[in-house]
């Protein structure tokens, strides 16, 4: 099912995210990937899971495969899509070919840059940047490809974009916002977001956008990997507030911490949003627990 | 200017077989702006080479300083003629030069047999005499009309054409933290130039085709044809 109908019916939507394992599916269909695994606890809870493309670069399962997996376990998933590995013929091949498999929800992004990941000497392909992504996939849905030939049978898909609100300065990111909205962007998820004043700001400018944006949180684990993300991963920053609450607990209770954090930020500003992105980053059995906290009924 | 480093002198060493006359031709424009070849380093490799065992038939920077490797009939002239014997006697060339120029002594000795002294690194501006950025990568369909004159091409590591990605941190790209995000550089030169709305509409993707290889450039004094994958383009410079 399109998340866009659940938007058009005012639902605040939930989505959650799994990364593909780094190896093959088991022919042996007892024996289910972790990140099925993962998916399972957020069945029932969330309405749909992304499954990332190589994220950060790191070389994995194929995200569509992946997503084809969790359609069949009766989990929505939301397909992500990269520039960063494929040229215009791959990406529209691969549209065509999720959709033939049963996919209903593609997010289109750039992709982190190869120097970020596990196969640093691999040639980066960028032929097309995210806002051209999303041009050629409506011009798919219209029944053209991107050089004006007409297919067949043409996918029927939603598409959605991602948007940065830590970006400084932020009139450019919502340029490209912008951009992406007359491209064909259906729906937006944001990067991982901690601090009150960027959501303020963001949400302050973005609004009237005319677009669903769900606010995208990434599950603090540890104050390590507050620091790790702060100087490793490229577009988030974690407050030194947040690395302190989630340091001042033991190991053994950091679940429920990051639990009652995550769910009472998400409570703070989720009027703000049409819905919410949580990155468990393999925390899913969490994921409960941070909606109950946030008060979200994703049943209703 | 075409930037070249010197490949390390045992891999350079590593090329020439035992027995083999080598003549070494450097660049008097680019590579002797990049000390990689040019009169000094040209002549301090045949020196080097001598006290590895290569037997080593001459050297020369063709030409006054400033005048390019790369410029053929000149480059001939002075390996054919004024080099003729020396280069007579070799049995191939190491040249400390770009690309183009390893390829213009193929040319200028008929076919000879050549070894690439240095490694071609990217076409740059000269800031000042240490260093050299690089600010266009030779795409062929120039689009910095709508940038201010900055090449997202070539700023940013992931060529965007439409704005940035979400990764820029402080200004700095997501993929080099001492490095300015080319987008961030773009938008602040244009909001000081007063020139934000260049940035509104959207740009289509490349035409690859014209960044196909090889392309040749036949040039007359009244006009120029480009001839890529993407075909022929002929511009009149007159009217
Ligand atoms: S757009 Fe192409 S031609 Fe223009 S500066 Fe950039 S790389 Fe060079
Ligand atoms: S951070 Fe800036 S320069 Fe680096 S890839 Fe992203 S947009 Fe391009």
């Amino acid at each position: 099912m399109k998340i866009t109908k659940l938007f058009d019916k005012g639902k605040f939507v939930v989505t959650g995210e799994v990364g593909p394992i780094k190896g093959a599916v088991s022919r042996d269909w007892r024996v289910s990937p972790s990140c099925a695994q993962e998916a399972w606890h957020l069945q029932d809870h969330v309405h749909a899971v992304n499954v990332t493309d190589n994220q950060s670069a790191v070389m994995r399962l194929g995200s569509l495969a992946a997503s084809v997996g969790l359609k069949q376990r009766g989990i929505e998933p939301i397909y992500q899509l990269t520039c960063r590995d494929r040229n215009r013929i791959a990406l529209q091949s691969d549209l065509l070919t999720a959709y033939s498999l049963g996919i209903d929800n593609v997010l289109l992004l750039t992709g982190d840059h190869i120097q970020l990941g596990d196969h640093k000497e691999a040639k980066p392909v960028f032929d097309l940047d995210s806002v051209q992504l999303l041009a050629m996939a409506r011009g798919l849905s219209q029944g053209h490809d991107i050089t004006g030939n007409a297919i067949e049978n043409p996918p029927d898909m939603a598409y959605g974009a991602v948007v940065n609100p830590n970006f400084v300065p932020l009139d450019l990111q919502l340029l490209k916002m912008r951009k992406k909205i007359d491209a064909g962007a259906e729906f937006f998820q944001s990067q991982a977001v901690y601090d009150d004043r960027v959501v303020d700001e963001f949400v302050e400018k973005a609004t009237g956008f005319g677009r669903p944006v769900q606010m995208g949180v990434v599950v603090l684990k540890s104050p390590q990997m507050g620091a790790f993300m702060n100087n490793n991963v490229s577009g988030i920053t974690v407050p030194d507030e947040w690395i302190d609450e989630i340091g001042s607990v033991d190991k053994s209770d950091r679940k429920k911490k990051a639990a009652e954090m995550m769910g009472r930020f998400i409570k703070k500003h989720k009027d703000k949003f049409q819905g919410v992105h949580i990155m468990p980053l393999g925390w899913t059995d969490i994921v409960p627990s941070i909606l109950e906290k946030a008060e979200i009924d994703t049943t209703a | 200017m075409h930037a070249t480093i010197q490949k390390p002198i045992d891999e350079i060493v590593s090329f020439i077989r035992p027995g083999e006359k080598v003549f070494v031709v450097g660049c008097n424009n680019c590579a002797w702006k990049c000390h990689s070849g040019g009169e000094e380093e040209t002549a301090a490799m045949a020196d080097r080479l001598k006290k590895r065992g290569v037997e080593v038939v001459g050297h020369t920077v063709p030409g006054p300083q400033g005048m390019s490797l790369c410029k053929l009939d000149h480059t001939r002239k002075v390996l054919q003629e004024d080099y003729g014997e020396q280069v007579a006697g070799a049995d191939s060339f190491l040249v400390l030069g770009c690309g183009q120029g390893v390829h213009t002594v193929i040319d200028a000795t008929d076919g000879g047999m050549v070894h690439p002294g240095c490694d071609t690194i990217f076409g740059g501006e000269t800031v000042s005499e240490s260093d050299i950025e690089e600010y266009c990568s030779l795409c062929g369909e120039c689009v910095i009309e709508y940038t201010g004159g900055l090449c997202p091409m070539t700023l940013c590591s992931k060529q965007l054409l439409n704005g940035p990605c979400g990764g820029a941190e402080r200004g700095m790209c997501e993929v080099d933290k001492e490095r300015p995000c080319g987008w961030v550089l773009i938008y602040e030169r244009l909001q000081k130039l007063g020139r934000l709305e260049l940035l509104d509409p959207f740009q289509k993707p490349k035409n690859h085709a014209k960044w196909s290889r090889p392309r040749t450039l036949k040039v007359s004094p009244h006009e120029a044809t480009f001839c890529s994958q993407a075909g022929k383009v002929t511009v009149s410079n007159r009217d």
